[in-house]
């Protein structure tokens, strides 16, 4: 029976609220994390909201709140701000073929919920094309912006009662999303690659200090899965040639 | 003065996000330069996760001392035989938790 259009919209955003249900929880601690450390480190309530409401990203906010904390210069915060969220660059690039010819209301919107945990859920070959991916991808994208303002706002409201939260752990909750996230996607040799190129390099360049450590690691990497995916297609192409000779032997006899 | 750079910071990450989706930004992606990028998510979020475990106040960290070394190691096990989201952050957050413990006995 084929579904009608309303029903297909309501399951379609029910899929993105559920997918990303697991990863809007797992940044409890780090929005928590982060609301507090604003108020502790003397923000206005204000200013403390406006972080999650507009600026939108984990590791900006709480390195930048440091930052400000400490009376860094202004060109300082923006430029470290810049570093930390190139990688998006690399997202907004990643999703351009499909996300370009959309109406400008919905661009803006996914371009500003497009963050690490959106794109994962939109590796799909046809992610965000057609108005059905494209509910799921507004209601993913969208109910991560609201949890992680709710966390931010509970972080703010508990924040004087809070111990300071920053040597707890709580970056580990991302590490396991990632995980969790990564190792499924793992099928095939250059993913494999992709991986293991990026886990060495980004330890090595953090060890070394090296300002652009994630974004440096990650393009080397995904050369190497790139490469091996090409050296796979070449070996294939051999291998087949020989089995088309033997195919058009056996037809031949 | 604290707004304004949040402003400018609000800016910055938006313009980060948006930038490439843009339609009349002159960039043409050929078939090579989109098989490079569909390898994006596991880099980038490889390249988050990993240092996480490994990187303790600028210094590496590879002792089975370290909780989030085991943690992330069972992590990874369960991630790899069950596939399932949740119950690979229910492994992982238990085990940070008891190893973290454990460890500080």
């Amino acid at each position: 029976m084929a579904l009608s259009k309303q029903k297909a919209r309501w399951l379609m955003a029910q899929k993105g609220f559920l997918d990303m249900l697991p990863l809007n929880l797992a940044v409890l601690p780090w929005g928590i994390l982060c609301g507090s450390l604003a108020i502790q480190r003397d923000f206005s309530v204000l200013e403390a909201i406006l972080m999650p409401l507009i600026v939108f990203a984990g590791s900006v906010q709480l390195v930048s709140i440091e930052l400000i904390a400490n009376q860094t210069s202004l060109l300082t915060v923006l430029f470290t701000s810049f570093i930390i969220s190139s990688r998006h660059f690399l997202y907004g690039l990643a999703l351009r073929d499909k996300l370009k010819k959309l109406p400008s209301k919905w661009r803006y919107g996914i371009g500003f919920l497009l963050t690490d945990e959106l794109f994962a859920l939109s590796g799909h070959r046809k992610a965000c094309v057609g108005q059905l991916r494209l509910i799921y991808a507004l209601v993913a994208g969208g109910s991560f912006y609201i949890f992680w303002l709710l966390w931010n706002i509970v972080g703010v409201v508990a924040g004087s009662y809070l111990p300071d939260l920053t040597h707890l752990g709580l970056d580990f909750a991302i590490a396991v999303t990632f995980i969790a996230l990564v190792i499924p996607s793992i099928i095939n040799l250059p993913v494999l690659v992709t991986v293991l190129c990026a886990g060495v390099l980004s330890v090595l360049f953090k060890l070394l200090q090296f300002e652009l450590d994630l974004v440096a690691a990650a393009l080397i990497a995904m050369y190497g899965g790139y490469l091996t995916d090409r050296w796979l297609q070449r070996r294939a192409d051999k291998n087949g040639n020989v089995v088309d000779k033997n195919k058009t032997k056996q037809g031949i006899s | 003065m604290t707004l304004l750079t949040i402003c400018l910071m609000a800016l910055i990450t938006f313009t980060t996000r948006y930038l490439f989706i843009h339609p009349r930004l002159p960039v043409r992606l050929g078939a090579k330069m989109a098989k490079f990028l569909s390898y994006s998510a596991p880099a980038v979020l490889t390249a988050i996760w990993v240092p996480i475990i490994f990187v303790q106040q600028g210094q590496l960290n590879v002792s089975w001392q370290n909780p989030y070394l085991i943690a992330a190691s069972l992590s990874v096990l369960a991630a790899a035989k069950t596939k399932s989201i949740y119950f690979t952050m229910f492994v992982g957050l238990v085990s940070f938790v008891l190893s973290r413990y454990l460890l500080a006995l």
